[in-house]
């Protein structure tokens, strides 16, 4: 019997109905201290003054952490791409978003180390926040880094830039051009399950860190690199996890227990509180995003400009990522012969933003499909037709010049339009996915066609894996 | 007060793994002196089902029952690297690297049959845990004979390891000119609206959905993403917000409750299909479907309003306060010639002042010039 | 003080202020129960007290000196499932598995309290506190509609319909 295409039970289905999947929270060892964070009350600050002896004193604490207790303790989640560390684990001398990170205490109980945690004296000279991602490149404005509140890609450039074709005739010769604006908002992950790690610390010197993390290796690489130890000298535990939607790729809990864990000599375990997860970890991001489109009165879309600037908190985190992700689908799933599309990444000081499913497309996505409808309302025609014309086919090229080989945005439309019972003319009905010619080729697109990359691969017999030895 | 109805439509398209790649994933697989079949992979099951569908996948690579295999994703010394659960990844490039290391399983299996049965490998075949010969069934040994005669007799390991990466690939400064992703999915969503034109309030009736997922591996998995990902792309579209007065910073929601999220309440009627369009690549066909299940409804959903009530509501979540204001306000766009200008008040251009513009150095690119 | 966890009769040592979530979590070693919000907004530490399906996050253990506790670890081990266990298992209503354990015992106090079949909409009023962040809660409410039918047994199809992509 062929497993493949077969809805077979789930392999952890028994596990998860009798309650014996086991997370993060659910183990425990003789001697685990908990930890409990401190954190910032406002959104942007110098540390005037920090003061941890009150609460280091107090009962059942075996360890109060600064930032000068983390052996590096700024390091990036964009590193392994060339994107400069700016996160600090724990504050240094300033603070930039409500819920920053300062100090984290480790006690006997969950209790003794909250009680710790409002014995922390902080003394903070309070900054006015930037927050409107729209002001970021305005004379006076509250400056969120040092290098001002626009991340450079280049040093001379700083947005990611996608253009193709000629931009200016398609708007020159356009009928109409539609503007529009979409904002769609910051959100939770908000699994089920909030973050957590316990890091055990062994005899050989080394760290056991159970991690609710998404991304085992990754958040490893990135915990080894805030204690500087080889990989080697960790073991991240995990793989079973309560949900994560991008927000457990934000590596903190992991560092943070094992620094403690090396400090105390003691398991350390540390769980997120929901309102923890909910106003101090990653958001997915909020995104402001401009289109204007050069269209015809017969509902061809000649060329597209956009700017977008992605707001992406007090720290990088993977918005330079999100970002450059975000501007490849700008054109969505049609074929757009000219492009011109600036995507910005600004700080701000909101939480930092991450990860979140469908990352720096949603917001791409959400923003085209409505300038789509809206087209389709300024011309007066049916917003299927406009799609099924527009949508990309065999041998058209995306705005990045990817040939596309196997669209199936036509097959898609069809089999939703049947569906939800809805009428499409005969020849709309009779369109497919294959390349261009006739009526659907008119001269603006002649040019970006490409012959489609053909895979004659059968992918069991000859998959270019496949080749060579073990 | 009326209630009306709406229906919308958007169409979208999603790239399997991360963009630009770069992001490796690698397993290895042992077989039991009894022909249980171990795979070791460092992928993170968030719920989605990885687990199980590299299960599926190992299994049918060997030719072994799915009951037979044992998935042992639960730590970085005996697991791996796998780049992360994350950019709709798991299926198709985890599971292509522990395709990999299954292939390179059933060639050890094949080459220690050959020797057990005195026949040519590429005469033999494996399917259901016997290893046979082409053409002549009844020639047989079983996957557990062939790995108990591995260890006992000759002595040797039955092992296979593999690795899957799509390269990273940079663009160009200028163009952007790459590309960026190992595969494509698409799909299109239908959303049915009633809104209550003297509440605000919007209520997802109906949604129709159709994802091509190049080949479901396991169709009830592939649904239960689908399924959860309408409900998410439902919360993104009216209720969920960590910033109730964007970009101020009060009233944020510490809770459940207070931070809006779709209860079993606010389940629509939903209807979904899959479509196959093996890709070339991805395991026995499969592509991505995890990620885009929450990217299509939130446009669909904002259509159906318009459609309902005549007001585009593009600051998302589209809360009643937002579709009240909208209908208060009735914009309409401004023409300027041939320019159709929608929500001129949002744009850069309006909020941030013309002195500073004409000042700085650099300056955001209007859209419009 | 006193209390009856899963048919036993077992003496707590914590204050009577502490959260039977803790209680159960920490103390006991029973962690079916999750600490998913630890106010009450969620569900997943959800337990049957008396019979009755209970926050024990928001419930103080002095409260409920000598009251018999169920933990979703007593519903059933994997070689004999209860009838939510089982139908949940067969309708794929578990992706991350989190949330389980509480829509587990929610569900069925909810079906020995009804008596018979359950339709779709008394499931939702009943489990409409609960959260799940994976599966849009259409497999878990057919789960619960099938449990209180008695319809397990058989694996439910995929509702998913699969067609060749036409190009």
């Amino acid at each position: 019997m062929k497993a493949v295409g077969a809805s077979l039970p789930r392999y952890d289905g028994i596990d998860h109905v009798t309650a014996r999947s086991r997370f993060v929270d659910d183990f425990s060892l003789p001697g685990m201290l908990w930890a409990k964070a401190f954190r910032s009350p406002v959104a942007s600050a110098r540390i005037v003054r920090l003061d941890t002896t009150r609460a280091e004193a107090m009962p059942g604490v075996h360890a109060v952490i600064t930032h000068a207790d983390v052996p590096n303790n700024v390091v990036g989640h964009q590193e392994v791409w060339g994107i400069a560390p700016d996160e600090p684990l724990l504050a240094e001398h300033e603070v930039r978003f409500v819920g920053q990170l300062i100090a984290v205490v480790a006690a006997e109980t969950e209790a003794e180390a909250l009680d710790a945690v409002q014995a922390i004296e902080l003394e903070l000279e309070e900054r006015i926040p930037f927050l409107d991602v729209r002001n970021a490149w305005d004379a006076g404005q509250p400056q969120v880094t040092p290098d001002g509140n626009v991340f450079f890609y280049y040093p001379d450039q700083p947005q990611r830039q996608i253009r193709k074709g000629n931009v200016s005739e398609a708007f020159a010769a356009a009928d109409v051009i539609v503007e529009g604006v979409y904002r769609p908002g910051a959100i939770e992950q908000a699994p089920a399950e909030p973050a957590a790690a316990l890091a055990i610390p062994e005899p050989n010197g080394r760290v056991t860190i159970h991690s609710t993390s998404q991304a085992l290796y990754y958040s490893m690489d990135i915990t080894a690199r805030h204690l500087r130890m080889p990989m080697g000298m960790l073991k991240f535990v995990g793989g079973t996890v309560g949900g994560g939607f991008g927000g457990k790729i934000d590596t903190k809990t992991e560092p943070i227990t094992a620094v403690l864990a090396l400090k105390t000599q003691r398991p350390v375990k540390w769980r997120h509180t929901r309102e923890e997860e909910m106003l101090c970890s990653t958001t997915r991001a909020a995104w402001h995003v401009e289109i204007a489109d050069a269209v015809t009165h017969d509902g061809w879309i000649l060329g597209r400009k956009t700017l977008t600037l992605h707001d992406a908190g007090a720290y990088m985190m993977t918005s330079a990522y999100a970002c450059s992700k975000h501007a490849f689908h700008l054109a969505g799933a049609y074929s757009i012969p000219a492009v011109a599309f600036n995507t910005f990444v600004v700080m701000t000081n909101h939480v930092p933003t991450a990860a979140m499913r469908g990352f720096g497309v949603t917001s791409a996505s959400f923003a085209v499909e409505t300038h789509m409808n809206r087209i389709a309302q300024v011309i007066g025609m049916d917003p299927w037709e406009l799609r099924l014309k527009n949508a990309n086919r065999v041998g058209d090229s995306s705005p990045s010049r990817v040939v596309y080989g196997n669209p199936s945005t036509v097959s898609t439309l069809l089999a939703a339009a049947e569906a939800a019972d809805v009428e499409l003319p005969p020849d709309e009905r009779a369109m497919t996915n294959a390349k261009r010619s006739g009526a659907l080729l008119p001269a603006h697109l002649v040019e970006q066609q490409r012959e489609p990359v053909t895979h004659p691969l059968v992918w069991r017999d000859n998959h270019p894996a496949l080749e060579g030895g073990v | 007060m009326a209630l009306r109805r709406g229906r919308g439509i958007a169409t979208i398209e999603y790239p399997t793994g991360m963009n630009q790649g770069g992001d490796p994933s690698q397993a290895w697989i042992k077989v039991k002196p009894d022909g249980h079949v171990d795979v070791f992979s460092g992928t993170v099951d968030v719920g989605q089902g990885s687990k199980t569908v590299h299960t599926q996948i190992a299994a049918d690579m060997i030719g072994v029952p799915y009951d037979t295999v044992t998935m042992n994703n639960f730590d970085t010394d005996t697991s791996p690297v796998s780049f992360g659960t994350f950019a709709s990844r798991g299926t198709f490039i985890d599971g292509n690297a522990i395709a990999v290391a299954a292939y390179r399983t059933r060639q050890r299996l094949l080459e220690v049959a050959s020797r057990m049965m005195e026949v040519d490998p590429e005469d033999l075949e494996i399917a259901d845990g016997d290893v046979a010969v082409h053409g002549a069934p009844e020639r047989k040994v079983s996957v557990a004979e062939v790995a108990a005669t591995a260890s006992w007799t000759y002595g040797e390991m039955i092992a296979g390891s593999g690795a899957w990466m799509f390269p990273h690939v940079e663009p160009d400064k200028e163009t952007g000119e790459c590309e960026p992703h190992a595969a494509i999915s698409y799909a299109s969503c239908v959303a049915d609206v009633e809104v209550d034109d003297e509440t605000g309030e919007v209520r997802v009736t109906k949604l129709v959905q159709v994802y091509d997922v190049g080949r479901a591996i396991n169709p009830t998995l592939v649904e239960g993403q689908i399924q959860g990902g309408a409900v998410m792309g439902l919360g993104l579209a009216l209720l969920e917000e960590s910033y109730p007065y964007y970009p101020e910073l009060s009233h944020r929601g510490p809770e459940f409750g207070a931070y809006a999220v779709p209860g079993m309440a606010d389940l629509p009627e939903l209807k979904n299909v899959a479509l196959e369009d093996p890709d070339p690549v991805g395991p026995f066909g499969a592509k991505a479907v995890g990620e885009m299940a929450n990217n299509a409804q939130s446009p669909a959903i904002v259509a159906a309003i318009h459609d309902a009530v005549g007001v585009w509501v593009t600051e998302l979540p589209a809360r009643p306060e937002r579709v009240l204001r909208a209908l208060d306000e009735s914009r309409q766009p401004r023409r300027d010639g041939r320019r159709v200008i929608y929500d001129e008040h949002l744009a850069v251009a309006a909020v941030s002042t013309a002195e500073n513009r004409a000042e700085g150095a650099w300056r955001f690119p209007l859209v419009s010039e | 003080m006193k209390l009856v966890v899963n048919g036993k009769e077992r003496l707590v040592a914590a204050g009577p202020l502490t959260p039977l979530l803790h209680v159960l979590r920490e103390e006991l070693g029973l962690v079916g129960a999750k600490a998913g919000c630890q106010h009450g907004s969620c569900g997943t530490c959800t337990v049957l007290i008396d019979g009755e399906p209970r926050r024990s996050c928001l419930t103080p253990v002095g409260a409920i000196e000598g009251a018999s506790i169920t933990t979703a670890e007593a519903l059933g081990d994997p070689a004999n499932l209860s009838v939510v266990q089982a139908a949940f298992d067969e309708h794929y209503a578990a992706q991350c598995g989190f949330c389980t354990p509480g829509m587990l015992l929610a569900a069925t106090a909810l079906i020995e309290r009804k008596g018979g079949a359950l339709e779709r909409d008394e499931v939702v009023e009943a489990l409409g506190g609960h959260y799940c962040r994976c599966t849009g809660y259409v497999k878990i409410v057919d789960a619960v509609v099938a449990a209180s039918r008695g319809e397990t047994g058989t694996r439910a199809p995929s509702t998913l319909e699969i067609r060749a992509a036409g190009s």
